[in-house]
């Protein structure tokens, strides 16, 4: 028989949040493994590397190890036989270590775990804890505190926004030939608000020119606030549920404000599951106006005629990489299958696809969190190797976390491809007509 | 009534009582309300999640792992075979040899089945970290309950051993991992209610 041993308050904070957190489904999942330790073939961590402290059921251990210890009876009393463990030094730096860096939250290990355990959601709620206790890792945090203290995670002042955004609307008006081309920017009453990723304006302004040139052919009535625009939402991966709702209720009150029609979420998959589908229960309210991804909106578009393509305009040989929470997590499965088909000539699909697809290494805040580089790495040749096989020349993916990674994947493993948005295929293969 | 019956009963109603309140408990407590607007329906996705999501045809863990998902399939035949074969014997109802054969080899089958799981466990590295002695001790418990209902279908004599050694796995069931007998319901329910609502199952729901 073993005595449950004093916490340290901050210790203490943490096991009461698993203690407020404890609803059925929690406590469900929570119960839930038999340490089968089949998932290990779901994991790209423990497929590259069998490292056994990578298995998902191990994670869930992790966590469900110290639920055992403090919450229940069996592991209060004989903490040895059930594998409870105490809430100790030793046991913080081993979740932290598997927790923030050995997962990537893809979820792919839940949607085939022999029991039925929500895997991602056992790993959040530990990420929470470890929040709370101030552990979420340098990066990681850092990346949250700029999103929080200057409106977007990259800290891009307001004015360089302006900026690159002026520059490619003209941009855009010499491309399309029509000086009526704009990026409109904090208009009350456009029926679309769009978002961006950081990164776009910084790294990437392809892509959001990509999505202003289809917006303009679409004839979309679109605008984009210069003051709340930031797509993500890192608080969803460092598992702080009060910073994440901060960064949705900006989001929220900017729609509002501007009276928005739609919030439609630039290529992002985390951003995507962030608002579409935590967002209203981190802020405990329905939206009032509908959240989509610019993909699906790119899709209607085509179903609609608003937008023609062309695939004889994109010749090389384009594959698909879906990102986690925007597919397997975020439910958004043909969208991007349907505009690449009318964007490419030839679509080639990686396999395993969809559902089943393998993380790319870059989801969990993994981009961010850099002493897990080389993990990171690893992980992702399981990618590589896919996206190898499909012999493609270009990878699209809706995601610029996916991107990121695809990149440093693409130098480290000599790919010799090119990564692009789906929309930036898509705009390539716009077809302007009399009426556009 | 003799003292077998009463070990075996009270062990039950032990058991009846706790599963009781873990899963009024479960629903009292149910789950953080989701204002999102839904994207798919709930109980086709929870009607799949407890049913077809589970089959080799559709779940990594089945499929990958043929041989163990086999066996673990068998292994849960066996024990609630067990159980029915437990109540027959309890209310002295009179079952044909035919079934009463069949059930014996299934029983040691299943028994076997659960043998060869708890051989797995020992002689994997990655199965021994990842388990506790309960893990064992819970395999062990199981597969002896199979194999003693096999053998008391063959020896009449051995039933008041089968009672008291139901009694005590049924007190022990709601104290270890053969707990998820409970919570594997309601944890695969939620994992449909998570997908259902976001339109992924069942699959042909997609968007």
């Amino acid at each position: 028989m073993s005595v449950v041993k004093r916490m340290t308050p901050d210790r203490q904070r943490a096991l009461n949040l698993l203690k407020e957190r404890l609803d059925g489904r929690l406590r469900s999942h929570l119960n839930s493994c038999v340490r089968c330790g089949l998932c290990g073939e779901s994991c790209h961590y423990y497929l590259t590397k069998a490292d056994p402290r990578y298995l998902p059921g191990y994670k869930v251990d992790q966590i469900a190890g110290v639920f055992r210890r403090y919450y229940t009876l069996i592991g209060r009393l004989f903490p040895r036989w059930v594998g409870a463990r105490d809430f100790d030094e030793e046991t913080i730096e081993e979740m932290v270590d598997v927790i923030y860096g050995a997962c990537t939250m893809c979820g792919r290990c839940s949607l085939h775990c022999s029991i039925g355990v929500d895997i991602v959601y056992l790993i959040r709620t530990a990420r929470s804890m470890l929040a709370e206790i101030d552990l979420v890792p340098p990066g990681l945090q850092s990346t949250v505190d700029a999103a929080v203290e200057t409106g977007n995670n990259m800290a891009i002042p307001r004015e360089e926004l302006v900026d690159t955004l002026q520059w490619i609307e003209e941009d855009l008006q010499l491309d399309l030939e029509d000086e009526n081309a704009s990026i409109p920017l904090d208009r009350k009453g456009a029926r679309v608000l769009y978002t961006l990723n950081p990164r776009e304006p910084k790294f990437f302004p392809l892509s959001i020119s990509a999505a202003g040139k289809i917006f303009h052919v679409a004839g979309e009535d679109w605008n984009i606030s210069t003051h709340v625009y930031d797509v993500t939402n890192y608080a969803y991966y460092s598992g702080c549920e009060t910073t994440a709702a901060e960064l949705t209720r900006r989001l929220y009150d900017e729609a509002v404000k501007l009276e928005a029609e739609v919030l439609l979420l630039s290529e992002c998959g985390h951003g995507f599951r962030s608002i579409r589908w935590e967002g209203p229960q981190w802020i405990n309210r329905p939206y009032p106006f509908e959240v989509r991804s610019v993909i699906e909106q790119i899709a209607d578009y085509i179903r609609s005629g608003r937008i023609r393509l062309d695939p004889a305009l994109n010749q090389q040989p384009v594959t698909l990489h879906d990102p986690c929470n925007l597919v397997r997590e975020g439910g958004v499965f043909e969208s991007q299958r349907f505009v690449l088909n009318n964007s490419v000539q030839n679509f080639i699909e990686m396999t395993p696809n969809r559902e089943d697809s393998y993380c790319c290494g870059g989801g969990g805040g993994q981009l961010s969190m850099s002493r897990y580089r080389e993990r990171r790495i690893e992980a992702g040749k399981l990618k590589a190797d896919q996206i190898r096989e499909t012999g493609a020349k270009i990878v699209a993916t809706p995601c610029h976390n996916c991107i990121d990674q695809i990149m440093e994947l693409n130098l480290v493993y000599k790919l010799g491809i090119q990564v692009k948005t789906v929309a930036e295929l898509a705009a390539d293969a716009l077809v302007r007509t009399e009426k556009s | 009534m003799r003292t077998y019956h009463l070990v075996l009963l009270t062990g039950f109603g032990i058991f009846s009582l706790i599963s009781l309140f873990y899963l009024i408990r479960v629903v009292k407590e149910g789950r953080r309300s989701d204002p999102s607007q839904p994207e798919g329906r709930v109980l086709p996705a929870v009607v799949y999640a407890l049913t077809a999501s589970m089959s080799p045809l559709r779940k990594e863990t089945a499929y990958l792992h043929v041989p163990t998902y086999t066996a673990g399939l068998l292994f849960h035949v066996g024990t609630f075979l067990g159980f029915g074969w437990l109540a027959i014997h309890l209310f002295q109802l009179r079952i044909g040899p035919f079934l009463t054969t069949g059930s014996a080899f299934l029983l040691m089958v299943s028994a076997v089945c659960g043998l060869s799981i708890l051989i797995k466990r020992i002689v994997t590295p990655e199965m021994r970290i990842l388990s506790n002695p309960d893990d064992y001790a819970s395999n062990l418990l199981v597969t002896g309950f199979q194999a003693l209902s096999a053998l008391t279908l063959l020896r009449s004599d051995l039933i008041p051993v089968l009672f008291i050694y139901g009694g005590v796995l049924f007190l022990y069931i709601p104290a270890s991992k053969l707990r998820h007998t409970i919570y594997f319901f309601t944890s695969r329910i939620h994992l449909g209610i998570f997908y259902g609502r976001r339109g992924i199952w069942p699959p042909g729901a997609r968007r």
